[in-house]
Order: C-alpha cells, then sequence, then structure tokens
C-alpha cells in the first residue's frame, strides 16, 4: 500500500526537518548566479504542504487543512503532526513559495526598449502590488495566519520572512543602495506591506481598488518623510561644510 | 495593475553562466548540493543522457557553496566595502589640512584617494550583486573615519602618515587572510574534481590587486615618514587596535 511504504520516509525526513529548519532560516544572503538554488522544502513536506493550501479556502489555516493535504497527497493522516511548527509550517509555505514566485511573476520591460522603463518606486509598488493579490485566493483566512504569525513563538520567523520579502522586492525592482539606506529602504516597505496586508483583510471593494490606493497613500508618505530628512541632511552638510571652509579662510588651522 | 511584457532580462542573467548545464541536466545542479542531507530519496533521477555525461566529462561541474562557505563570503565582502568607506573618508577628511602645510603632496594623496574609490566602487558592485547586507554601522564608521583622518592631518604630516601605515598594515593582513582562505576552496575543489566558479576565481585577483595596491599605499607612508611620528608607537596600537576592533564588528553586525 502506497501510503504506508512511504510513511517511513516522510518519518526521516520531517525528523531530519526539525534539524534542518535553522537551515531554511539562513541569515545569510550571499547570492551566487552561477548554480541555482536548491528549492526550499524537501519533496515530501513540498507535496503534502502545496495539497494542503488548496483546501486552505474551506478549512481554513488549520490542522483539518493540513491532514486533507496529507490525504491528497498519498501520506497518511498522522503524517501531519510531525512537521516541526504545525499550522505555522503551513503559513511559512505560502509565505516562502509567495516570495520565491516574485521573480516569475512580474516582469518589466528591460531598459532601452520601446516606451519609458519604470521608476525604481513604480517598480517597488507593481511587486508589493503582484504580492499582495498572490494572498487574494486565501484572504478570508488570513486573519487567522497573521493571528497565527503573532504568536511569540513564530514571531521572529515571520518577522525574518517579511524582511526578506522586503529585500526581494527591493532588489527584484534595481534597488543599487548599499550604504544606511539600505536598512531603512527595507524597514519601512516591511512596515507598509504588512500594514497593507493587514488592510487588504477587511477590503470589500472590487478588484481591491482601495488597497491599491492605501498602498500608494502609504508610499507617498514614506516618500514625504525620505524627503524632509534628505532635505534636512542635505542643509546640515552644507552648513556644516560652510562653516568649517569659512573658518579656514580665516586662518584657523583645521 | 501590472505593466509587463516578457524580458529577457531576468531569463538572461540566470541562463548566461550555465547555459549549457541549465537545460540538458538541470537536476544534476538541482540535487547535487552537499548540504541537503535528508533521508527521504530524491525522486528525480539524474537523466541517463548520454549528452550529460559527455559535458560533464569536458567541464567540471560549478561548485554549490555550502552555508559556511555563503556566511564568509557575505562577512568577507561587508568588511571589505566598510574598510573601503573608511579609507576613502580618511583620505578626505586627511587632504585639506595637509594639503595647506604640504602642497607638495597633492598628488600623492589624490592618487592614494583615486585608488581607494576604485576598490570601493569595486566592493559596492559586489554587495549590490550578490545581495550582501552592508553593514549597520555605517554611519558610525563614517564619522568614525571622517574624525581620525581630520584628528591625524591636524596633528601633522608625520601623523598622518602614521595613520595612513597602520591602517594599511591592518589591511594587508586582512585581505591576506580572505585570500588564504578562498585559495584554500579552490585547492579542495581542485581535489574534488569541481569549478570553484567564475565570480570566486575573479574575486580572488580582484582581491590580490586590492592588496597589492593597499601594501603599496603603506610603502608610500613609510618612505613620507611615517615612523617620525610622535608619539609612533601609541598613535600606531591605538588605530591598529581600533582597525581590529572595527573589523570585527563588521564581520558580524
Amino acid at each position: 500500500m502506497a501510503p504506508v511504504r512511504l510513511s517511513n520516509s516522510v518519518l526521516g525526513s520531517f525528523r531530519a526537518a526539525s534539524r534542518r529548519s535553522a537551515l531554511w532560516r539562513r541569515a545569510c544572503l550571499y547570492h551566487s548566479y552561477e548554480y541555482n538554488q536548491a528549492p526550499p522544502f524537501p519533496p515530501a513536506e513540498s507535496a503534502i504542504l502545496s495539497a494542503a493550501l488548496a483546501h486552505v479556502p474551506t478549512h481554513g489555516f488549520t490542522s483539518g487543512a493540513l491532514t486533507q493535504g496529507a490525504r491528497d497527497a498519498g501520506y497518511l493522516d498522522v503524517s501531519t503532526s510531525l512537521l516541526p511548527r504545525g499550522v505555522f509550517d503551513l503559513i511559512y509555505y505560502h509565505l516562502v513559495t509567495q516570495r520565491l514566485a516574485l521573480k516569475d511573476s512580474v516582469q518589466f520591460l528591460a531598459e532601452g526598449e520601446k516606451g519609458k522603463s519604470l521608476s525604481i518606486e513604480a517598480k517597488v509598488r507593481s511587486l508589493t502590488l503582484a504580492r499582495l493579490c498572490a494572498n487574494e485566493p486565501i484572504i478570508h483566512r488570513w486573519q487567522e495566519a497573521i493571528a497565527i504569525m503573532a504568536q511569540p513563538t513564530y514571531a521572529p520567523d515571520s518577522i525574518a520572512e517579511l524582511a526578506r520579502l522586503a529585500d526581494e522586492i527591493w532588489f527584484l525592482a534595481g534597488d543599487q543602495s548599499v550604504d544606511s539606506s539600505w536598512y531603512t529602504k527595507r524597514a519601512s516597505l516591511s512596515a507598509i506591506y504588512s500594514a497593507t496586508e493587514v488592510f487588504m483583510t477587511q477590503d470589500t471593494s472590487k478588484g481591491f481598488i482601495e488597497t491599491g490606493k492605501f498602498l500608494d497613500a502609504r508610499l507617498e508618505d514614506v516618500m514625504k518623510i525620505g524627503g524632509f530628512f534628505g532635505a534636512m541632511g542635505d542643509w546640515l552638510d552644507y552648513t556644516g561644510h560652510s562653516a568649517v571652509n569659512v573658518l579656514r579662510s580665516k586662518g584657523v588651522r583645521i | 495593475m501590472l505593466c509587463c511584457t516578457r524580458t529577457l532580462a531576468l531569463a538572461s542573467l540566470r541562463s548566461a553562466h550555465i547555459p549549457v548545464l541549465d537545460f540538458l541536466a538541470p537536476s544534476i545542479i538541482l540535487y547535487s548540493q552537499k548540504s541537503r542531507f535528508h533521508s527521504t530519496p530524491s525522486p528525480i533521477e539524474p537523466p541517463a543522457n548520454p549528452h550529460a555525461e559527455a559535458i560533464q566529462d569536458e567541464k567540471p561541474p560549478i561548485h554549490h557553496l555550502n552555508k559556511t562557505q555563503s556566511d564568509f563570503l557575505d562577512s568577507a565582502l561587508r568588511v571589505n566595502q566598510a574598510g573601503e568607506l573608511a579609507a576613502v573618508l580618511i583620505y578626505t577628511a586627511q587632504t585639506p589640512p595637509l594639503i595647506r602645510s604640504h602642497p607638495h603632496l597633492r598628488p600623492l594623496m589624490k592618487h592614494m584617494y583615486d585608488q581607494e574609490a576604485g576598490h570601493f566602487k569595486t566592493f559596492n558592485e559586489l554587495i549590490a550583486k550578490h545581495r550582501v547586507r552592508p553593514t549597520a554601522m555605517y554611519p558610525i564608521w563614517h564619522a568614525a573615519a571622517t574624525v581620525l583622518g581630520w584628528g591625524t592631518a591636524v596633528m601633522g604630516r608625520e601623523a598622518a602618515m602614521a595613520c595612513t601605515e597602520a591602517v594599511e598594515t591592518e589591511i594587508g593582513g586582512h585581505y591576506n587572510e580572505q585570500i588564504r582562505v578562498l585559495l584554500d576552496w579552490a585547492e579542495r575543489c581542485e581535489n574534488r574534481g569541481e569549478d570553484l566558479g567564475e565570480h570566486i576565481k575573479t574575486l580572488i585577483k580582484e582581491l590580490r590587486r586590492i592588496r597589492d595596491e593597499e601594501l603599496e599605499h603603506l610603502d608610500y607612508a613609510v618612505e613620507h615618514d611615517a615612523k617620525e611620528a610622535r608619539p609612533y608607537e601609541l598613535l600606531t596600537n591605538v588605530i591598529r587596535g581600533g582597525c581590529r576592533t572595527a573589523i570585527w564588528i563588521s564581520e558580524r553586525v
């Protein structure tokens, strides 16, 4: 019987998974272009969790969805109790796979092709909207998911995944910053994304138009604040340099 | 909402580096990683494709970096960028006071500054390309390096040169260490019959060039009476200690 034969190998992979969860949450981001990155989940878990996601619209993020998924993938029902973090693994699977799907789901006109290419801010907006759209099939269950993610046990992993999403969006938008603005950009985008995601869970407008407008308003706020601090920084810089240069011209040895 | 047409930009980036292996034997690339140790047998067998065998005989497979190696590259690039930022700012801050009292040093300072700016640009590009996190201490190093450069220049020409000597000694040793590690990887890969990859080979070349230029700056500094600075021992030891601390912190934070 196929499910029974598979259970031994599944047990093995699930035991290894709890040791391996640290590998999945790699802090290091060094990205090599010379070989493909390994798939983030081993085949057995991938099969169960992807099947389980199909049941989330009906069952929600519950162990019921996981059980249905295990059955659909041809494993025993009890296999799901070996997932190290239970239902959170299902949410995590959704987060990771949707983040990795971004680079294939959104393509931008290459520079120099016909028509104007977008600015980085516009690309960030498109990518964020694309990622929000990926939540559409399960948006009516997303509030439970957020509640589970907010639990103290799972909050660090959720926040790390949010940071990775922000990094992915900026990278795909073509951001080349390598100074402290690397941090401020990702922090602000993480805040905007999570606020918009929560807004979307209670948005009832057609095609989530209100969510789009909410996102535009938040992005504009960030531009204004960024613009203000940038201008202040420029002014301080200029005033400081001018003061030093005036003193030097008066003969002060600095 | 989404404005897109299919573009080759992203696809060509990925396939440009392994054009043959990518479509002939993708599973070999995906599942030959050493870091995967789960016990479930992989459901995808490597294809029994005579073409794949033939290609593999001609070109050794690309070595997949394990976690230790990725972490090393991550922190190495981060530290190097921080170091070059500091170097650029030290020269920027040292130059005006120094040039006012010793105008003949202008060409030397410009030459050293240009080389450091080139190094900084190299590491900035590498960091952006490989998605490495820059150091969180960036604004602090910015301020500290400016103060160090200005302070030593105000103390005098010898002190400024002693500062350069101290910093370049530390940096030279630091780059040597990195090159040693990368060459060790290269040797292990050769023993295993794998290819280290173009990026890392280029990185080794770049690091060697940059290390040589830093040691050149060290020589210039000593030539220009760095050892005449008073108090030489205190100044040099404080600066070298500061550099070592900064390197240690930047590798982690």
